[in-house]
């Protein structure tokens, strides 16, 4: 039998660390910085599309991917594992939920999913754990923030007419679950942190501090993709250009990328990429 | 989703054997079309799903959304296509993610035969899929057993007969668009007429390079007039032995999380 | 033998009202002309304003009762939200379809309203999944040609919770009188936005 002879390669060590995990984490702080802002209206995920080459052709080069139509995902770390990655998350969307719901998940739902990929891959024989962080970018459709802040507020106003205690709405179980931008990141470990604005990868820790200056509460998606091209300057070694930035935007319903009219209920995909063009018109802005 | 459950089917196989008769699935008599025209190509269908002789739904769809460039018209077992349309459109949607390129027709239409060819025709669905891609404009039937069609206009369904006629008196080489339209929807009208198997309203899809435009009751020739009087009851007619009203708040959930209060009872361990 | 549907009996209906939804069943159980019970209701709750309604063989009637009531369960858990209208058709259909070889003989019914917009939501469903989204009614059970007439009859469009209990009522009181494999009382549920009512109706018992 093949599985007598495939040992489980990530091992405690006396110590209690798995250090194979801290190589992957490792792997990951070797990599290109990656960042994802949110805003109250979307987020923005941006990253440098570093090439080894002057010959290299980067038009082909993909670094932020959708993953369904409202969420979309960057990494930092090992490029090949992130492919891997993208193509389990978006089968997952579809077996795990489109065909049994009829809808695509929410955004902690496909996280969930894949931090389970990942974490399979710390405790399976003969399989090495991921090489990459992600930063998972969506929106969910339900309650948004700004909507459940009022409906609290409305809440507390009957509790006070009855003078009795009223269950709060959106509670852990059983409560609408909350709507709107949502920003996950996650690790080789397969653990999962939600952030409001955050950065993996080389100059994560620069990058975190400048965030933490500029970041402010009810900011606007355009604020947002502004505050993440000076973050990536902050940390960039190369030349800023439409070519040697990506940027992958949660924004509005995009209509126009439906491709049908006159079907009840369809809205446009909310994640797209910013074409070279449009990063440009944001950097002579910058 | 090829993972079919068969654990009922034995049950179901010796059920069967002692004379009990299959369930009726709800399946859609149905007419539906296709046509190319001069820049895209535009299919129809009717709108009734039927039980045997119970009209079962008198406004369904059957005009599937495969990707946005590719649509399907489907007759035969209603859940059949609209699986099978929905399973397909989930494998597109994947296959073009990782290509980066538009799904093509011969694709959707090449996937959904050897599906159904698997599945030895007991997957009863009868499609007619229609797109245009990057290789141009397509039409294509699909038959239950896997064999498939090519054709610059077709017709299935229990009303295939009637709409048929229409296209083999109508139809000319080289339409516009609002031609094949009226073309598609005059061809189901007439097995709306002529067809018990077909009825109600006509939907219509037109695909061109940019965009589809769906045309949900593009005609409405059987729309139910206000009835004259009402037969709404006065309150208090049927007779209730008990009522029970529940509120929404009281409504506890199956499971709940309560916030304790420090007061309200002892405070979990927990390690410092 | 005769059909799996028709061996126990039983009737169910949903309508549509003014933001509000009913769905009523009958209480019979059989063993083809033999009365059992006159106590098996056939609408199950899933939730604030989820309800389905379950007409056909009774031993599938509780196995596909209990089986969505793992499956919402198991949702809730997961994402930490009720199931909408919608996407509980949507997992009926799928979970039917998955056994289109072997199906359950059962004719699902759901109704509810949609936690966001409030708006009324019904549906039926064949035995293999396959949704009818209905506007104004959907009847199911041995008693459906007679609940067809009825409702297309009586229902009328944006009828207020106490109308629509009315013709909701009376559509299936008189529609089972004349089927006799369901009758003997009835559960009639009117959902609303804030409240939910459910009455015992009074019905023949032969």
């Amino acid at each position: 039998m093949a599985d007598r002879y495939s040992f489980s390669l990530t091992t405690f060590s006396p110590s209690g660390k798995l250090v194979q995990i801290e190589y992957a984490l490792n792997a990951v702080n070797q990599g290109v910085t990656a960042l994802g802002i949110k805003a109250t209206n979307g987020i923005v995920l941006a990253t440098e599309k570093k090439s080894s080459s002057p010959l290299a052709d980067p038009s082909s080069l993909s670094k932020i991917s959708l993953i369904t139509p409202n969420i979309g995902m960057v990494y930092s770390g090992m490029g090949p594992d992130y492919r891997v990655l993208v193509d389990r998350a978006r089968k997952v969307s579809h077996t795990g939920y489109k065909r049994i719901y009829n809808e695509y998940p929410p955004t902690r739902i496909l996280v969930q999913d894949v931090a389970r990929v990942m974490q399979e891959a710390t405790q399976s024989g003969g399989v090495r754990p991921y090489g990459v962080s992600l930063l998972v970018a969506g929106w969910d459709e339900g309650i948004l923030p700004e909507d459940e802040q009022e409906a609290l507020e409305a809440g507390k106003e009957v509790e006070d007419e009855d003078g009795e205690r009223k269950k709060k709405l959106g509670g852990k179980t059983g409560g609408i679950l909350k709507g709107g931008p949502m920003l996950y990141q996650v690790d080789p470990s397969g653990s999962y942190f939600p952030w409001k604005a955050t950065a993996i990868g080389k100059s994560a820790t620069t990058a975190k501090t400048f965030l933490e200056k500029r970041y402010t509460e009810g900011l606007e998606l355009e604020d947002a993709v502004h505050i993440a091209l000076l973050t990536l300057k902050e940390t960039i070694e190369g030349e800023m250009s439409g070519d040697t930035i990506e940027i992958g935007i949660v924004g509005p319903p995009a209509d126009h990328l439906l491709g049908v009219e006159g079907v009840e209920g369809a809205v446009g995909p909310r994640f797209r990429k910013l074409t070279p063009q449009e990063i440009e018109d944001y950097l002579t802005n910058l | 989703m090829p993972g079919f459950d068969f654990s009922n089917y034995n049950r179901n196989a010796a059920l069967h054997a002692r004379g009990v008769p299959l369930p009726k699935a709800t399946s859609t008599g149905t007419t539906i079309v296709g046509c190319i025209y001069d820049g895209g190509v535009v299919i129809a269908a009717d709108t009734r799903a039927t039980s045997g002789p119970i009209v079962a739904d008198k406004n369904c769809e059957k005009l599937h959304y495969i990707a946005p460039n590719i649509w399907c018209a489907g007759a035969g077992t209603a859940a059949d296509t609209e699986f099978t349309t929905a399973l397909i459109s989930s494998q597109l949607e994947l296959h073009s993610l990782s290509t980066g390129r538009k799904p093509r027709v011969v694709t959707c239409m090449t996937m959904l035969k050897q599906h159904l060819f698997r599945y030895q025709g007991h997957i009863g669905a009868y499609l007619v899929v229609a797109g245009v891609d990057p290789t141009g404009t397509h039409l294509f039937t699909v038959h239950a057993h896997g064999s498939t069609d090519k054709l610059p206009y077709v017709t299935m369904g229990s009303g295939s007969l009637a709409a048929m006629s229409v296209f083999e008196t109508q139809w000319k080489p080289s339409l516009t668009r609002d031609e094949a339209v009226k073309l598609c929807a005059d061809a189901i009208e007439s097995g709306i007429w002529n067809d018990l198997g077909s009825g109600s309203n006509v939907d219509v899809a037109i695909i061109t390079p940019d965009k589809t435009t769906l045309r949900r009751n593009y005609i409405k020739p059987n729309e139910r007039t206000q009835k004259l009087k009402s037969y709404a009851f006065d309150k208090g007619t049927t007779a209730v032995l008990n009522e029970k009203i529940i509120s929404k708040a009281d409504l506890g959930n199956f499971v709940s999380v309560h916030e304790l209060t420090e007061e309200s009872g002892d405070k979990m361990e927990v390690d410092t | 033998m005769s059909s799996p549907f028709s061996i126990n009996g039983g009737a169910c209906v949903a309508m549509v009202g003014k933001d509000c939804v009913a769905i009523a069943c009958d209480l019979r159980l059989g063993l083809q002309a033999l009365t059992v019970s006159n106590n098996f209701p056939k609408v199950f709750q899933y939730g604030d304003n989820v309800f389905l309604g379950l007409t056909g063989l009774a031993t599938d009637v509780s196995t596909v009762s209990d089986l969505f009531r793992y499956k919402v369960n198991m949702y809730r858990l997961r994402e930490e939200r009720n199931i909408a209208p919608r996407t509980f058709a949507n997992l009926v259909s799928s979970s039917l379809y998955e056994r289109r070889f072997g199906p359950y003989f059962v004719s699902p019914v759901v109704a509810g309203l949609d936690p966001k917009s409030g708006q009324p939501f019904i549906c039926g469903f064949d035995s293999i999944g396959c949704i009818d989204f209905a506007k104004d009614f959907i009847v199911s059970g041995t008693a459906s040609e007679q609940l067809f007439g009825m409702c297309e009859s009586l229902w009328e469009p944006d009828l207020g919770p106490d109308a629509l209990f009315e013709t909701i009522s009376q559509s299936l009181l008189n529609a089972v009188d004349r089927d006799a494999l369901s009758g003997w009382g009835a559960h009639v549920y009117i959902i609303e936005k804030d409240k939910v009512t459910k009455r015992l109706l009074k019905g023949r018992q032969d």
